[in-house]
């Protein structure tokens, strides 16, 4: 009985063995059926691997016949000679390598970037057929576009629509605390929701009945790490929690996976609907709850949106004049956003969460391909550049008979090879580079076994793609050239031929200007924000947000006012760095009424908040009649017309007559993007308050100490909620903060990649002109004079890059500014320090080269001659 | 002389065991009468190898035989030194011996009196 290896190992054989040499086959067969006999299975099949392994190299070495079906020995043969000419210039193929990985490694952060953001609210199953409804006011002038709705909407919809199948109502419950044992624990991400709402979204239940988990008055359900957080284990249907703020008990109904982060909302706590007030207001002109509907199959939205403005009136008819209302130029009306499209399109009042926007996605999307191109055309440069070494070889190979197409084949791979490299360096670049790319974008992305298969695969076929283009101008440039012209030194090795590689370094110089320019602009900027007199004095303000958790919080507020180091203490929910905000209608007389900011505050707020008062004088607390007092800011006193005889006017808000007691000088609240409008001052209380304190100079830690003291004298088993001021205003300027970063980056890594590639090309230069600039030396030029020589050339091309950059920077940062209503004059210096940090830059780059080229000995040069 | 490539020890034992082996010299042959006659192993990798080289060279010359029904079908490679090849070794054979004869008497303790 014949003995024969496993299927395996005779595929093994196949592989490892030269077509040639079936007698190798044969040997092996034998030897192990010999091998068999005498020694067993088990011996035979280890030798037979570590023979296999032996005979490998000689697959390698048995030159195989060019026939056209042999296309392994083809792939060899051109990776034997693609790996040697990469290690001949070990220098160059690094300067490639790396160039390249760093534009792969950020196309990859940002496509993972992008992807991510594209992907949210895609988990639940009905997704295509979730609308959330939005609410457009136009009231005095002024247009708010509202994530809101009023209360009936929802059930309105459903039942006066068929289209509509179900609807389900969501709103964030504010300052919810929660007892765990003795201890209470501020939770910030709990949510009303009628008990529809597992009709509509998909929000998988481990424990309990989706369908009555929401409709008992008290149920709530809650996420697994919730359940874990709070018992210690997932079944805890039954269990009640305590909501400490008003001592009301909750009865779990239902566990529920956590969700998603790719969410435009992210819950942990789902409380019943029945807890809100103003659940069962049959109001249409008051805007609380985040409503979703869910359409039938194949419903048509656009159909149904026709039909809003008719179902809307027919609704606020019964609580307003609506003829009347729309008469004045004021109009209320619905509309429906797609579920998918919430994350990057919707900004507006009463959302959710925070959503990202589609901008920020194409600008990531152009400075990837930006980076990606600039890094190709670097490959492309480099490659090119080394065409007058590699002219000799290709004519010898064509004298020889190579085939152009073969040629091709031979630099196409190599520069598959390199790309391929290129692409496992960037891998590992940006494997590490995503902390640090997550604190940027201010994102959590994880590479996990779903994204992780993609996202190889994305790289693969961009190095694939990259490789091929990146290899085609060099592969046809140089597999181009005329043998006889190459043999007898004819070729034009001179750098005056590369005019597309000239266009290529200018494209990456003037990029690199703009990108200098547009940093030092939005760095301006930035620093102009923060050094500029905003009215109010952000500095040593300490904040404390939930001074309303306190049953009266004028207590906190004398008590801490003792403190020593404490000079001015408010009780305001209305911040210049934010907080709550309220628009009012006020008239005068019977002119037309001015929609302006209308904030409540007490009478130590403008010493507190550092205002200043430039008529008339501030609320007092002891006279009587300035419960009814008023003070206007500058502009709303500007609008209203007043010069001198302000004191004597009323202003009528909210059917209350108010008397003028004072202007205060105009401040910025809310971001500095905005115009200051007009804005009031009233005397009054809001439950919403936060305690604004103002501290001493150097005493702030000292003090922040014993305000936490009387707090935990005060609001005992509660967390204060506090910030200051200051990093509060930072925080409003995020966004620019991000882009500044974000810029230096971009800035940095074109800088870089420009670099590089100037590098090699200057390098190749000097080398090429070695004989030239030998002979120069031995007849008496100077260090000096051969520097300048060989630099001058690309001078040339980077002054031809600024000319580029500056104007083109000039128009985008200009109108970048534009969008903010505050800004600095474009500084011009930017435009220099980039023009000569550019110049700079090239210049270091390439007088590297050039001295190194400029010292060596003539000798060296002009021996073969 | 002309530049003459200098035999591998290898090579020569390869070599001359073909001669060994005459009309049976194929490749897994060669490999187990080295193994047998001269106590160490050779491994397939370095035997085909080097049979490659050598043909390469010149010194040897092969032909696949008939295939027949054992070794799964694949016919056998017989090896033959060339004259080439011959005359190689009867060089590499003859530099040993001149060198032998030069040793004097008594230096190489183990044997006083030459071969």
């Amino acid at each position: 009985m014949m003995k024969t290896p496993p299927k395996f190992f005779l595929w093994l054989l196949d592989v490892c063995c030269p077509a040639s040499r079936s007698d190798l086959k044969g040997d092996f067969l034998e030897l192990y059926e010999y091998r068999a006999k005498e020694v067993g299975r088990f011996h035979a099949n280890l030798n037979f691997l570590k023979d296999i392994l032996s005979v490998v190299p000689l697959k390698f070495i048995v030159r195989e016949e060019f026939k056209s079906g042999n296309s392994m020995a083809l792939a060899t043969v051109n990776f034997k000679i693609a790996s040697r000419n990469l290690l001949k210039n070990k220098g160059f193929t690094s300067l490639n390598i790396i160039g390249l990985a760093l534009g792969l490694a950020t196309c990859m952060l940002i496509v993972f970037y992008v992807i991510d953001e594209l992907g949210y609210d895609r988990y639940h199953a009905k997704s295509d057929r979730i609308f959330r409804v939005n609410t457009e006011l136009n009231y005095g002038g002024a247009i708010t576009s509202f994530a809101i709705t009023a209360p009936p909407v929802a059930n309105a919809l459903v039942t006066t629509f068929p289209e509509a199948e179900k609807s389900v109502r969501l709103v964030q419950n504010i300052n919810t605390r929660f007892a765990k044992g003795s201890e209470v624990i501020q939770e910030d991400r709990v949510f009303l929701s009628d008990s529809t709402l597992f009709d509509v979204f998909t929000l998988p239940m481990i424990h309990g009945n989706p369908a009555s988990a929401l409709t008992a008055p008290n149920s709530m359900v809650i996420t697994e790490s919730m359940a874990r957080k709070y018992f210690n284990r997932v079944d805890v249907v039954g269990e009640t929690m305590l909501e400490a703020n008003d001592s009301s008990l909750h009865t779990i109904t239902g566990v529920i996976e956590d969700i998603p982060r790719q969410s435009h909302f992210v819950a942990d706590f789902f409380l019943s609907m029945h807890v809100h007030r103003g659940a069962n207001d049959v109001n249409f002109n008051k805007f609380t709850f985040n409503t979703y509907v869910l359409l039938k199959a194949r419903a048509d939205e656009r159909a149904l949106q026709k039909k809003f403005p008719d179902f809307l009136k027919s609704h606020l008819s019964n609580s307003m004049n609506v003829e009347l209302f729309e008469k004045n130029g004021n109009y209320i009306r619905i509309n429906l956003i797609a579920l998918k499209d919430i994350h990057l399109h919707s900004n507006r009042q009463g959302e959710l969460g925070i959503n990202g926007s589609a901008g920020y996605i194409y600008i990531f999307a152009i400075i990837a391909t930006l980076i990606l191109a600039l890094a190709c055309i670097n490959f492309m440069n480099l490659s090119t550049a080394r065409s007058a070494h590699r002219a000799r070889e290709v004519g010898i190979r064509k004298v020889m008979g190579s085939l152009r197409k073969q040629l091709v084949m031979q630099f196409l791979s190599e520069s598959m090879l390199v790309t391929f490299l290129s692409a496992v360096t960037a891998m590992l670049m940006a494997w590490i580079l995503l902390p640090y790319f997550n604190e940027i974008a201010g994102k959590n992305l994880h590479v996990t076994m779903e994204n992780a298969a993609g996202l190889v695969g994305a790289v693969i076929i961009i190095a694939f793609i990259v490789g091929i283009l990146s290899g085609f101008y060099p592969a046809f440039f140089l597999s181009g050239f005329q043998p006889i012209h190459v043999l007898k030194g004819k070729l034009a090795t001179g750098f005056k031929g590369g005019r597309l590689r000239n266009f290529l370094v200018i494209f990456q110089f003037s990029m690199s200007t703009f990108l200098i320019i547009g940093t030092l602009v939005i760095y301006n900027q930035l620093e102009y924000i923060r050094n500029k007199d905003l009215g109010f004095d952000r500095q040593q303000v300490l904040i404390i947000k939930n001074a309303s958790a306190l049953g009266n919080p004028l207590i906190l507020k004398e008590e801490v006012q003792q403190l020593p180091g404490v000079m001015h203490t408010s009780l305001s929910g209305y911040l210049p760095t934010g907080g709550a905000r309220w628009k009012n209608n006020i008239s005068v007389g019977h002119e037309r009424a001015l929609l302006c900011e209308f904030w409540l505050a007490d009478a130590d707020y403008i010493p507190t908040m550092g205002m200043t008062l430039v008529k008339g004088r501030n609320f007092s607390e002891d006279i009587a009649s300035d419960s009814l007092a008023i003070i206007i800011n500058e502009t709303t006193a500007k609008v209203l017309g007043y010069t001198t005889d302000l004191f004597e006017k009323s202003i009528r808000a909210s059917n209350v007559d108010y008397h003028v007691i004072g202007v205060i000088k105009d401040f910025n609240f809310n971001s500095l993007r905005d115009n200051i409008t007009p804005l009031v001052f009233v005397l009054g209380d809001d439950w919403r308050a936060s305690l604004a304190v103002r501290m001493e100079g150097q005493q702030a830690t000292i003090v922040l100490e014993q305000v936490k003291r009387t707090w935990a004298k005060l609001a005992p088993g509660h967390q204060m909620d506090y910030s200051f001021m200051d990093k509060d205003f930072d925080a409003l300027y995020n966004t620019e903060q991000r882009m500044q970063k974000l810029f230096v980056i971009f800035t940095a890594l074109a800088i870089i990649i420009a670099c590089l590639g100037l590098f090699g090309l200057s390098a190749y230069a000097a080398e090429q002109r070695n004989r030239e600039i030998s002979i120069r030396k031995v007849l008496g030029a100077s260090i000096t004079n051969l520097v300048a020589m060989l630099s001058m050339d690309f001078i040339k091309l980077v002054i031809t890059s600024i000319l580029i950059g500056v104007p083109l920077a000039w128009l985008m940062m200009q109108s970048w500014l534009q969008s903010f209503a505050y800004r600095d004059a474009l500084p011009w210096w930017s435009f220099f320090v980039a023009a000569g940090g550019t110049i700079l830059i090239a210049l270091l780059t390439i007088s590297f080269q050039s001295f190194k080229a400029a010292l060596i000995n003539p000798a060296e040069n002009l021996k073969g001659e | 002389m002309s530049a003459k490539n200098n035999l591998g020890e290898f090579e020569e034992i390869v070599m001359l065991t073909i001669g060994v082996l005459g009309e049976n010299a194929y490749g897994l042959a060669i490999k187990v009468e080295i193994e047998t006659r001269l106590n160490r192993t050779v491994s397939m990798g370095a035997l085909h190898t080097g049979l490659y080289r050598l043909e390469e060279k010149g010194y040897l010359k092969s032909k696949l035989g008939e295939a027949t029904k054992v070794r799964g079908g694949k016919p056998k490679r017989f090896f033959e030194v060339t004259a080439k090849g011959q005359k190689v070794l009867k060089s590499a054979m003859e530099d040993r011996q001149k060198l032998w004869k030069e040793i004097p008497e008594g230096v190489f303790k183990l044997f006083p009196s030459n071969l």
